[in-house]
């Protein structure tokens, strides 16, 4: 934990795409436990955020701190961010097409191998959940473990993603937009999938573009735009908040 | 020859020069598809395959280059082709990983032209070291004549197809063997779904927690050792000089990968036997035509199935 007690601080970033500034001093915390909410517009900086706590590159960093457990990330990889328990389901979810759904999941075990940990020094490595835990939370994968994942319908995929991430352990799990292109139905399918995952203990960074459905299941918002924050607080108080929800989300 | 006995004879040779284009291809394919590296050494691998084979196996008169100059007339070990099957992956996997971490690791971040430009650059320089130093002449091919105590050379009497080079057949069960091998590496071990998952998103599979460079090395080593034992395989029916690396190994490589699909391990493969047996077909038949069939070929696949019979990514423009 820092100092202020939040699994995930992220101070003053600055993040660049090349020599487009998209981060300018985005500075956010995420409290151990809750479901907290990202929103803004299209390309208001939400995925490059989640890409920078990731460790994915680009973006780059060039200033600002983030830190996750009280440790300072600026020199650790991505991988290595993975094993420490940062979970991540990306935008489009991708999940490994040409891999059965089996194999797509074995991949944390794949993570976990000696020969993958070797000479690496990663401080708490999350523990893995057991892949049966995770059949018996999303059947409809254990009844597909032998199709390959470019086959399952965008709903499966979706669950396989989250799943996938969830069978590494992690303390926060960061899910970018993980409504888009699913049917209303799948879409409640996945917010009780989310909301029971954090019942359990996992804290949430959701991102999202659809800011109804993000204020429903997050304690706590964030509305980002062109990098910077323009409102924090519970969700409560941004559905009161007309006038930043018309000028930001146009909702 | 009736038309039956020549259509299995051509397929036979097909599987032949297919198996052989596959093994290249397979190297080629797997380090395109995970590492996003395109290398234009990969010939050098198959010739430096080739040199160490003949080397290994035979002991061969100089008759120009650096060594005879320096007064050595004889070359080789003279240990034979069952030594050399052994030693001649081995090199190459030891001097793909060598190329890898000298030479492509630094490339891995920039445009594919500067990957081109370095491995070439490179393979001109394993071909003029060799043509210097071994000479530029050339050596014929030869095969074993016993096997493990079995006889392998003359031809042996096959059903429908009548006479067929015994060694011939030999090369095509040991290629598929090994093919077999590579196979059984990729599906089910542990490194396989790295390198499988990592031509499709290597992104994501850092993103899981996986060090994936760490697989770049072995990878490359095992593309190389499959390159190094297709030229092993090829100064027993071919002749040896220094060109066969661009000639008879970079350019099969390309096609096979155009035709397979990039990053697909099945691809490669199948793109071997295809482009292998339309390659023996004509060659039986119209030999004149053979390697503008073959272009012909992979033209018609550009135009139709641009990422390749099995590929996920399209050839960029």
């Amino acid at each position: 934990m820092s100092e202020n007690g939040s699994l995930l601080a992220v101070e003053d970033v600055n993040a660049y795409y090349g020599e487009s500034h998209i981060l300018r001093g985005l500075s956010l915390e995420v409290e151990s436990g809750e479901i907290c909410a990202l929103l803004g517009r299209n390309g208001a900086g939400k995925t490059t955020t989640v890409r920078s706590i990731a460790g994915a590159t680009p973006p780059v960093v060039r200033s600002g701190s983030i830190h996750f457990r009280g440790k300072d990330l600026t020199d650790v990889p991505p991988d290595d961010r993975s094993i420490g328990g940062i979970g991540l389901v990306p935008e489009e979810r991708r999940v490994f097409s040409n891999l059965t759904v089996e194999e797509n999941l074995h991949m944390a075990d794949v993570s976990r191998n000696k020969s993958n940990l070797i000479r690496r020094n990663i401080e708490n490595p999350a523990e893995t959940v057991d892949v049966n835990v995770i059949y018996e939370a999303f059947p409809r994968l254990d009844e597909r473990r032998d199709q390959l994942a470019g086959t399952l319908s965008g709903g499966e995929q979706q669950m396989l993603a989250i799943a996938r991430a969830l069978r590494q352990g992690p303390d926060l799990l960061m899910l970018d937009e993980p409504y888009e292109g699913l049917a209303p139905q799948i879409v409640e399918d996945v917010e009780d999938a989310i909301d029971r995952i954090n019942n359990e203990g996992t804290t949430i960074l959701l991102i999202e573009q659809n800011a109804i459905a993000a204020m429903a299941i997050s304690d706590r918002c964030y509305v980002i735009d062109q990098g910077e924050v323009v409102f924090e607080g519970p969700s409560d108080e941004l559905k009161a908040d007309e006038e930043i929800r018309q000028q930001y989300l146009g909702v | 020859m009736s038309a039956v006995q020549q259509l299995f004879s051509i397929l036979l040779n097909g599987l032949q020069l297919g198996a052989i284009f596959a093994l290249l291809g397979i190297g080629l394919t797997i380090i395109l598809g995970t590492m996003n590296f395109l290398n234009l050494a990969h010939g050098a691998l198959y010739l430096i395959g080739a040199y160490a084979g003949m080397l290994i196996m035979r002991v061969i008169t100089l008759r120009t280059g650096l060594l005879m100059d320096l007064g050595i007339q004889n070359l080789g070990l003279g240990w034979g082709f069952v030594i050399a099957l052994f030693l001649v992956p081995l090199v190459g996997f030891v001097v793909g990983v060598l190329m890898e971490r000298l030479v492509a690791k630094p490339f891995y971040k920039r445009p594919h032209t500067d990957q081109l430009l370095v491995t070439f650059g490179l393979a001109l320089i394993v071909e003029e070291l060799v043509k210097q130093v071994i000479g530029g002449n050339t050596f014929q091919s030869q095969a074993p004549d016993t096997l493990l105590g079995l006889q392998v050379s003359g031809p042996i009497s096959l059903p429908i197809v009548g006479g067929f080079p015994r060694w011939r057949l030999v090369i095509i069960l040991i290629a598929f063997i090994v093919i077999a091998l590579t196979w059984l590496f990729m599906e089910k071990t542990d490194w396989g779904l790295i390198v499988k998952a990592g031509t499709l998103d290597s992104e994501m599979v850092s993103l899981l927690g996986i060090r994936i460079d760490r697989s770049y090395a072995l990878v490359f080593g095992l593309g190389a050792a499959l390159a190094a034992f297709a030229g092993l395989i090829g100064t027993t029916f071919e002749t040896v000089r220094p060109q066969i690396g661009t000639q008879r190994a970079l350019v099969p490589a390309f096609l096979v990968l155009v035709v397979g699909g990039a990053g697909s391990v099945r691809g490669a493969i199948v793109g071997g036997i295809v482009l292998g047996t339309v390659l023996a077909g004509f060659q039986q038949s119209y030999a004149q035509w053979a390697d503008i069939a073959m272009y012909a070929l992979v033209a018609l696949v550009l135009i139709f199935r641009p990422q390749g019979i099995f590929g996920s990514v399209e050839v960029e423009e």
